[in-house]
């Protein structure tokens, strides 16, 4: 049997999500059927002032309701550093932690022949001008993943940047905090081992 | 370590088998094209998520079925016991260990070590490269997680330095800052595979070298180098990395004209010198079988070596193809007490000298059949 039409168009929607299989969307579907219509409407609604009400910040791509992002706004942030990451939610795991009080730049990606994504098709040339215009910017903090498409994307805006004198360092990646040596891996352990730092 | 139970579900001409083995010799009897290569193929794709007769998962699944299962309960040397299950359905497969989803095959595969044996060795010795490669890749990988890792990593690099390549080659791309950042990542990748593998062959050589002799009752040194397009004596990891960076350097705008990555361990090779000759070229039949045989057999120790225990071995007709001398060589290492299947179509292949109180078991059609001991 076949599903009237707004419900499997819904099911395919739902289906649209990372993650979700035809199972779960139906699961999901049935579920929103069986809501309030004021909360659907409201659904409905987030849905499209998410995508209608966001931009990107025209200093540094994160997502923002305003032209400047309330980051880049914010003049007690220290203006020295610029930490450097692939997505606009990578911002939001960082700025949480409150051990760092600089600015940010959203890449929007990370240099992947592959999937035919180049320097230009990432917010670089936005970071090259804003360093060129930004004279205090003394340090390019660059916490891209530590996959390889991260790492060369990091070393590719390391060559790029240092000529122009600014200090270009990388997110250490190495043992996670509470954990055994014992039980690490090879890999994380050699990057912990060349991420080790004085104390 | 040895399987002490298999369970298959669709798997090729097997609807469903549940089977006990023998922690010894088991015997798999029967007509041609009943199952018994099947069997030992599915042994070997439990170790390895590899099947060695096909590079497409999906010929595993019984026709007409949506997916496949093998499982296998292995107990181990220290007699800790390690449930082993494989599913593999249009999808792709999915892994447990005792019951835990592993999200990457490096951190299943290795868990059961198999050494399989089949007439087809011969083209290790005689074949294409590529074939030495695959061989090399796989031996090595059950053997090391952090060497599957590696190689899972290098791939991928080099796909996105070909992909580079090939937009530098039709002017889609003219960054050359960028190819040197993938250069140079590359040639990390490079160093890391090449010397791995050399570690390896070392290790290698000192049991070759001696399983060799033996066969050959002294007549013949083997040898095996590594070839690729520089000589990697006494280099060391730091050495390899400024050889394939200076050698990308150079080559710059040949591998543009090709667009593809034209130096680095996707094209190397490994050679067998017997007396110092290549027998790949100078052997005959008989010399190149027993090197393959050599090889199968050296690489059992050198995995008991890694590993800590004995692999399981994968005998697939092979006994009727040895002569007694080299069936001889081939059985003495049953001796050792490691776990051994052999395919026959006749029990008058194996010699009752040889194989003492083997578990026989029948295979017509996908059915196994116990013979009472
Ligand atoms: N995906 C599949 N589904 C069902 N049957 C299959 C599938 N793949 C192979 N077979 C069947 O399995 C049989 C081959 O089994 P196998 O290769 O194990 O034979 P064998 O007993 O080793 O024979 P031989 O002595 O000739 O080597 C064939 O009859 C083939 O039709
Ligand atoms: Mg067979
Ligand atoms: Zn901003």
């Amino acid at each position: 049997m076949k599903y009237p039409e707004p419900i499997s168009k819904l099911i395919d929607s739902y289906m649209m999500l990372p993650g979700i299989g035809r199972k779960t969307a139906t699961r999901m579907a049935f579920f929103t059927l069986g809501m309030e219509k004021d909360q659907v409407q409201e659904f409905a609604d987030n849905l499209i002032s998410a995508k209608t009400d966001l931009k990107s910040c025209k200093i540094c791509g994160n997502i923002t309701t305003e032209e400047i992002c309330p980051i880049c706004s914010d003049k007690s942030r220290d203006q020295s550093t610029i930490l450097v990451v692939e997505q606009a939610k990578d911002i939001m795991s960082l700025d949480d932690m409150n051990g760092y009080n600089g600015l940010y730049h959203v890449l929007g990606g990370v240099l992947s022949p592959v999937d035919g994504i180049g320097p230009e098709d990432l917010n670089i040339k936005l970071l090259l001008n804003r360093l060129k215009q930004n004279q205090a910017v003394k340090e390019l903090i660059i916490a891209t993943n530590a996959t390889p498409e991260g790492e060369a994307t990091a070393q590719y805006l390391a060559k790029l940047v240092k000529p122009a004198g600014i200090k270009v360092t990388r997110l250490a990646h190495g043992l996670a905090v509470g954990s055994d040596i014992e039980y690490a891996d090879e890999m994380t352990l050699k990057s912990a081992v060349l991420g080790r730092r004085e104390i | 370590m040895f399987v002490k139970e298999l369970k298959l579900q669709n798997y090729r001409n097997y609807e469903s088998l549940d089977v006990n083995f023998s922690p010894a010799i088991n015997v798999f009897l029967g007509e041609n094209a009943q199952g018994k290569t099947n069997l030992l193929e599915a042994m070997y794709f439990l170790a390895l998520t590899r099947s060695h007769r096909t590079s497409n998962d999906k010929d595993l699944i019984k026709w007409g079925s949506e997916f496949a299962r093998i499982s296998g309960t292995v107990i181990k040397d220290n007699s800790s016991r390690l449930k082993l299950d494989l599913v593999i359905s249009k999808s792709g497969k999915k892994a447990k260990l005792n019951n835990l989803e592993q999200r990457k095959l490096s951190s299943y595969i290795g868990n059961l070590n198999v050494v399989l044996f089949s007439p087809e060795d011969l083209s290790i010795v005689k074949g294409n490269p590529g074939i030495r490669r695959k061989f090399i890749d796989m031996e090595f990988g059950q053997m090391s997680a952090q060497y599957l890792k590696t190689m899972s990593q290098f791939r991928s690099v080099l796909k996105q330095r070909n992909a580079y390549l090939k937009k530098l080659q039709h002017h889609q791309a003219k960054d050359m800052i960028y190819l040197d950042v993938l250069s140079d990542q590359f040639s990390a990748y490079c160093a890391e595979v090449v010397f791995s593998r050399l570690q390896f062959l070392q290790k290698l050589q000192t049991h070759i070298e001696k399983i060799h002799a033996n066969i050959t009752e002294d007549n013949e040194k083997l040898k095996i180098v590594y070839n690729t397009f520089f000589s990697t004596d006494g280099k060391s990891l730091e050495n390899i990395y400024d050889t394939f960076k200076d050698n990308f350097k150079k080559n710059y705008q040949r591998e543009i004209q090709r667009g593809v990555t034209l130096f680095g361990p996707h094209r190397d090779d490994i050679k067998f010198l017997v007396n110092e000759k290549n027998v790949q070229d100078f052997g005959s039949q008989g010399q190149q079988r027993s090197v393959a045989l050599s090889l199968k057999l050296a690489e059992v120790e050198l995995i008991k070596d890694q590993v800590g225990d004995y692999p399981i071995l994968l005998l697939d007709d092979v006994l009727s193809e040895l002569d007694h001398k080299r069936q001889t060589h081939l059985l003495s290492s049953i001796k050792k007490g490691i776990q051994t299947f052999i395919t026959t179509t006749s029990i008058d292949d194996v010699d009752p000298e040889l194989v003492k109180d083997p578990n026989i078991l029948n295979i017509t059609n996908g059915k196994v059949q116990q013979e009472e001991i």
